[in-house]
C-alpha cells in the first residue's frame, strides 16, 4: 500500500474565440478496490457548472457547456489517493473480451498472432507477460509517429509508437488469445505526461501489466480511467463552434 | 370474418387519380438523392385496400405485444444482468460482435424500463394464410405517417367505403405516439429531433410533430448544461426538453460518447440520459436486439422471459453457428434465402436459386469460413395482394409494417404501412426502389 | 408551440416576406398584361423600379420571365418557391394545411404555363393566397409569433410599394400598418427594431415631399431594421 499525491493540469488554447463548447472530462480517478482516493479536487476556468455521472466502465465523467466567447480552457485536479495494488478488482465486463475499434487487427497482426499462439501456454498471466516480452523486443518506443487515432494493426505495421500504441497492440493480442483485456489511462512514475498500461483477466480478477516499460503494474500507478481502447478513455473531449483553426493542449502531471 | 369475405376486397376505393392529387396537395412526400441530387418524390398510393379480419389481426396484436415486451425484457437483461447469456440461451458472441450492441449504454436503465418504445415490425403472410415475422426494427422505424394522412384523404375521397364498411378507424396513431412520448417524458416538453429537411423521411418527421404537438427540433438548437437538456428559442431563452423523439442513428447521437466526427448530434445528450433528465426514443443501443443474428433467437426469448409459447412465427432461419444448421444449409443452400447479418436495407440478401453452380459454390465457402456472419432463411410463399397498374389489376408482392407502441402498455397500431413491390418477380418493396404503400383496413368484429 | 427556434423565427419571417412579395408580383403583372393590352413596351418602366435591364425580346417573353423563370430573382415562380421552401421547415407551426394552399399555389402557377389565357387561370391564386393568410392566423396561437411573419409580410409590402413609387398615401397606410407590429416586439427580442434606422424612415416618411426625393433612403433604413443597436457607454 502506498499513498500517492497526484496532481495534473491541461491547457487548451485557441488561436480565436469559440463558443457553445461542451466537454466532457474524465479526470476524477475512481474509487475501486485497489484504489482509494483520499481527497481530490478540480478547478475549470473559466469557471462553469458541471456535472458528474459515472459511466459503463466506470469512469468519472464531469461535464460541462460554455456559452459565451472564450479562448482557452485550463483544468486542473490535485489529490491524494491509497494504491494497493495486491487488492483486486473482480467486475468482468463481457465486452472486454471481444476486439474494438482501435484493437481491430488487419491480417499482418493476425498472422503475427497465429505465429505466437503455439507458445501460449500456461495462465492468463504468463501469456500477458510473454506478450509484453515479445513487444518490447519487436516495437521501438518512439514518439511522433504516431497520434492519438492510431490503431494497433496501424502502430504494429510501423513497429513504433507510444504507450498507447503498446496498450492497443497487447490488448489485441490478449483479446485473440481469448483473455479479457482493457486500456487503462493513469498517472505513473515513468513520465511526466499522462500513461497508459493494460489490465488482463485471470481468471478471477483484473492484473495490470505496463507493455511500454514491460513490467508489472504495482503501487505507483494511478488509474484515471479505463475502457475498451483509448476512445473509452480520452482525458477531454469537447465540441465547440468558433473560426479557431487550431488547439493548443499542454498537459503536466506529477505523481509523489 | 372468414378468409372469404376478406377476398373480396379487390376493388379499388375511390379513384386513384384523385387521391394521390389530394397525397401531393398534402405534400406527402419522400426525398431521395439520385446521381447525388436531392429530389423529392411523391409516393405512390394504390388504391385498393389491404384487408385484415378481425380475428386475424387479433392474434396479430396478441403476437406483437408478446414479441415487443420479450424484446424490450432482453434490452433490459443485456444492458443490466445479462442473464439469458449466463442461462446459455443465446451464445455469447453474438451479442457483443453486434454491431448494434452499444457498451456505452451499460447499466442506463430508462425510464419505466421501456427500451423500444416504437417498434416496427415487418411481417408477411404466406399463401396459407399463416403470418410471419421479417423483422424487427427497433431503432428508428419509419412510415406510420403515409398510411396515417392516406386515411384522412381516403375518407374525403371515398366516403361511402367508410360507411359501408366495418373498418377500424386508425387515426388514433398520434394520440398513441403521443401518450407513448409522455410517458417516456422527464420533464419538459417533447421534441422530435430531425437531421434536416433533406432526410428521406423529413416529411414524416414534421407531420409527427405536428400531429403530436411536439417541437421539431435540430441538433444546433440543442444543448446540454448541467446534464439537463434544453431547447434555445429564438429570444434567447432555454426549454428543457422531457423527452426527445430522435430520428438519426445511436452512432450520430453524442459525439463526446459515439462517432466523434458527427455533425448531427448533441454533445453530452448521453449524459443528460444516463442522469435521467431526459428520455430518449427509441434508447440507445436497440440495434442489439433487431439484428439479423439476434432474430433467430426471438422466439426463444419469448420463452426465456414470459414463459409463453410465441404466437407468431419467425421464417423458418438457419444459423450456420450452429453445426445441424450448417449441415442443413449446405444441403439445402439452392433453395434458400442467405442474408448478411451486418447489411439493412435490402442489400446483403441472395437467394441461393438465382446463383449459379459456380457462383453457389464460391458461396458456399465464404459461408463455412464466416458461419456468424451469415442466416440462411426458408423462402416463404408470399400472397400476393392486388395492385392497379395503370387501370388494371395485377398482383404484386406486399408486406406488412406493424406498429408496437410501448407506453403504460403495450398497442399495437390498428392499421400499418402495407408496402408492395412494383416489378412483378421482385421481392422488394423498399419505397426507394420505386414501390408504393397501401392503405391497411382492419375490420371490426363481426356481429 | 411552447417553444421556437432562431432558426425557425427566421422561417417566419422570411416566410411572410416572400409569400408578399410573390403576392405583390403577382398583382404587378396582372396590371401590366392590362397595360400591355395597349403599349407593347409597357414592361420597361417595371424593369426600371428594380435597376434591371431590358434583355427580353418582347413584352410574352418578359411575361414568362417574370411569372415561371425560377432562375430569375425577380420572378413570381423564385418568390414562390422560396416561400415553400421556408414553409416545408414550419410544418408544426404552421400545419400541414397552411402548407398545402403553398403546393396548391406552386401547382396552380406551373399548370398556368399550357393554358390559352394564362391571366385567367391566374385568377384562383388570388384566392389560394388569402386562405393561405387566413389559415397562418389560425393556425399560429403565439401573437408574438404570428407577429413574425406578419412584419416579414408588412415590411416586404412597404419596401414593395416604395421602389415601385406607389402614391404616398397608398405608402403611409402601409408604413403605419408596420409600425403597428413592430411595437409589438418585445425589447431584447430578435424583431425588435433599431430606434436609429426606424427614426430615418419615419423622417422620410414624414411629407409626399421627402418620399418623393429620399425613399431611397428609407428602402436602404429597412434593410438595417432589426440590426442590434449599438450600446454607447
Amino acid at each position: 500500500m502506498k499513498t500517492l499525491n497526484f496532481s495534473f493540469s491541461t491547457k487548451l488554447t485557441f488561436d480565436d474565440y469559440v463558443h457553445d463548447h461542451s466537454f466532457a472530462l474524465r479526470i476524477i480517478p475512481p474509487d475501486t478496490e485497489s484504489q482509494k482516493i483520499i481527497s481530490c479536487s478540480l478547478n475549470i476556468s473559466p469557471s462553469v457548472i458541471t456535472k458528474q455521472t459515472v459511466d459503463a466502465f466506470g469512469n468519472n465523467v464531469t461535464a460541462g457547456y460554455i456559452h459565451s466567447d472564450h479562448r482557452f480552457l485550463d483544468f486542473d485536479i490535485k489529490g491524494t489517493a491509497e494504491v494497493d495494488s495486491s487488492k483486486h478488482n473482480i467486475f468482468l465486463m463481457p465486452c472486454y473480451l471481444y476486439q474494438s475499434e482501435y484493437t481491430n487487427p488487419d491480417d499482418e497482426l493476425k498472422e503475427f498472432y497465429s505465429e505466437l499462439k503455439d507458445n501460449c501456454t500456461g495462465k492468463p498471466s504468463d501469456r500477458a507477460v510473454y506478450f509484453s516480452d515479445i513487444l518490447s523486443d519487436l516495437i521501438e518506443y518512439k514518439k511522433g509517429v504516431t497520434t492519438t487515432s492510431t490503431t494497433a494493426a496501424e502502430a504494429f505495421a510501423m513497429r513504433a509508437g507510444v504507450c498507447q500504441d503498446f496498450s492497443h497492440i497487447l490488448i489485441s493480442l490478449l483479446r485473440m488469445d481469448g483473455i479479457p483485456a482493457r486500456y487503462i489511462a493513469g498517472l505513473a512514475f515513468c513520465d511526466g505526461e499522462t500513461h497508459s498500461w493494460v489490465e488482463y483477466w485471470t481468471g478471477d480478477h483484473w492484473e495490470g501489466i505496463d507493455p511500454a516499460n514491460n513490467c508489472p503494474v504495482n503501487d505507483d500507478y494511478l488509474v484515471i480511467s479505463m475502457g475498451r481502447d483509448f476512445r473509452d478513455c480520452a482525458i477531454d473531449r469537447g465540441v465547440m463552434f468558433g473560426r479557431y483553426t487550431q488547439q493548443l493542449q499542454l498537459v503536466r502531471s506529477v505523481l509523489t | 370474418m372468414t378468409q372469404q369475405n376478406i377476398e373480396q376486397f379487390t376493388k379499388p376505393v375511390g379513384n386513384a387519380n384523385e387521391i394521390n392529387e389530394l397525397l401531393r396537395r398534402y405534400g406527402v412526400k419522400f426525398g431521395i438523392y439520385k446521381n447525388g441530387v436531392f429530389n423529392e418524390q411523391f409516393f405512390p398510393f394504390d388504391p385498393i385496400p389491404r384487408v385484415i379480419s378481425s380475428e386475424d389481426f387479433k392474434s396479430i396484436e396478441k403476437g406483437l405485444v408478446q414479441r415487443v415486451n420479450a424484446l424490450n425484457e432482453f434490452l433490459f437483461d443485456i444492458y443490466h444482468d445479462k442473464n439469458i447469456v449466463k442461462d446459455g440461451v443465446i451464445p455469447e458472441n453474438f451479442i457483443y460482435i453486434s454491431k448494434g450492441y452499444l457498451a456505452q449504454c451499460e447499466g442506463i436503465t430508462p425510464k419505466n424500463r421501456i427500451y423500444s418504445h416504437i417498434s416496427g415490425i415487418d411481417l408477411v403472410q404466406a399463401k396459407d394464410g399463416e403470418w410471419y415475422i421479417l423483422e424487427d426494427n427497433l431503432r428508428i422505424p419509419s412510415g406510420a405517417s403515409y398510411p396515417l394522412i392516406a386515411r384522412e384523404l381516403t375518407r374525403i375521397a371515398a366516403p361511402d367505403a367508410f360507411s359501408e364498411n366495418e373498418i377500424v378507424d386508425n387515426r388514433n396513431y398520434a394520440k398513441l405516439l403521443k401518450e407513448t412520448m409522455d410517458y417516456a417524458n422527464c420533464g419538459g416538453v417533447s421534441a422530435i429531433l430531425t437531421p434536416g429537411r433533406y432526410n428521406a423521411a423529413y416529411f414524416e418527421h414534421s407531420y409527427l410533430a405536428e400531429h403530436t404537438g411536439s417541437v421539431l427540433v435540430q441538433n444546433d438548437e440543442l444543448f446540454v448544461e448541467d446534464n439537463i437538456l434544453y431547447h434555445r428559442t429564438y429570444s434567447g431563452g432555454k426549454t428543457r426538453i422531457g423527452v426527445l423523439y430522435r430520428r438519426i442513428a445511436d452512432e450520430y447521437l453524442d459525439p463526446l460518447n459515439f462517432l466523434p466526427e458527427s455533425l448531427i448530434g448533441i454533445p453530452n445528450l448521453m449524459e443528460a440520459y444516463r442522469s435521467g433528465n431526459v428520455g430518449i426514443i427509441n434508447a440507445p443501443g436497440n440495434g442489439v436486439a433487431d439484428d439479423k443474428g439476434i432474430y433467430y433467437f426471438v422466439p426463444k426469448m419469448i420463452k426465456y422471459y414470459l414463459g409463453e409459447e410465441p404466437i407468431l412465427k419467425n421464417a423458418p432461419t438457419y444459423l450456420p453457428f450452429y453445426d445441424n444448421d450448417m449441415k442443413y444449409v449446405m444441403d439445402n443452400l439452392g433453395k434458400l434465402v442467405i442474408k448478411d447479418v451486418a447489411e439493412a436495407g435490402g442489400y446483403g440478401v441472395v437467394f441461393g436459386s438465382d446463383l449459379t453452380k459456380e457462383k453457389l459454390e464460391e458461396f458456399r465457402k465464404t459461408i463455412i469460413a464466416e458461419p456468424r456472419r451469415f442466416i440462411a432463411q426458408e423462402v416463404i410463399d408470399f400472397l400476393d395482394l392486388p395492385i392497379l397498374n395503370n387501370g388494371e389489376t395485377v398482383m404484386r408482392k406486399a408486406d406488412l409494417r406493424a406498429f408496437v407502441l410501448s407506453g403504460e402498455t403495450t398497442k399495437v397500431w390498428a392499421s400499418g404501412l402495407t408496402r408492395f413491390s412494383r416489378n412483378p418477380d421482385s421481392f422488394v418493396v423498399n419505397s426507394s426502389q420505386g414501390g408504393g404503400f397501401k392503405d391497411t383496413w382492419v375490420l371490426k368484429t363481426s356481429t | 408551440m411552447s417553444t421556437i427556434s432562431k432558426e425557425h423565427s427566421d422561417r417566419l419571417f422570411w416566410l411572410g416576406r416572400y409569400a408578399e412579395r410573390f403576392f405583390i408580383t403577382l398583382r404587378s403583372l396582372d396590371k401590366l398584361y392590362d397595360k400591355m393590352i395597349d403599349d407593347k413596351q409597357g414592361y420597361k418602366e417595371y424593369l426600371s423600379y428594380f435597376g434591371l435591364a431590358d434583355k427580353y425580346s418582347d413584352s410574352k417573353d418578359f411575361i414568362h420571365s417574370f411569372l415561371y423563370d425560377e432562375s430569375n430573382p425577380n420572378s413570381a415562380a423564385f418568390c414562390l418557391e422560396r416561400a415553400y421552401d421556408n414553409g416545408i421547415v414550419l410544418r408544426e407551426e404552421i400545419s400541414t394545411k397552411t402548407l398545402s394552399f403553398l403546393q396548391m399555389a406552386k401547382d396552380t402557377l406551373t399548370n398556368s404555363q399550357s393554358k390559352a389565357n394564362i391571366r385567367l387561370s391566374l385568377l384562383p391564386l388570388k384566392d389560394i393566397l388569402y386562405s393561405f393568410w387566413g389559415s397562418v392566423n389560425e393556425h399560429i396561437y403565439d401573437d408574438e409569433i404570428r407577429n413574425i411573419i406578419y412584419i416579414g409580410k408588412t415590411l416586404e409590402r412597404l419596401d414593395m410599394y416604395m421602389r415601385m413609387k406607389y402614391p404616398f398615401a397608398d405608402v403611409e397606410k402601409e408604413f403605419i400598418r408596420l409600425c403597428k407590429n413592430l411595437h409589438r416586439v418585445p425589447k431584447g427580442t430578435p424583431y425588435r427594431y433599431n430606434t436609429n434606422y426606424l427614426c430615418t424612415v419615419v423622417e422620410v416618411l414624414g411629407t409626399q415631399n421627402d418620399y418623393e426625393l429620399y425613399s431611397d433612403k428609407a428602402i436602404k433604413s429597412l434593410e438595417h431594421l432589426f440590426e442590434p443597436m449599438e450600446v454607447s457607454l
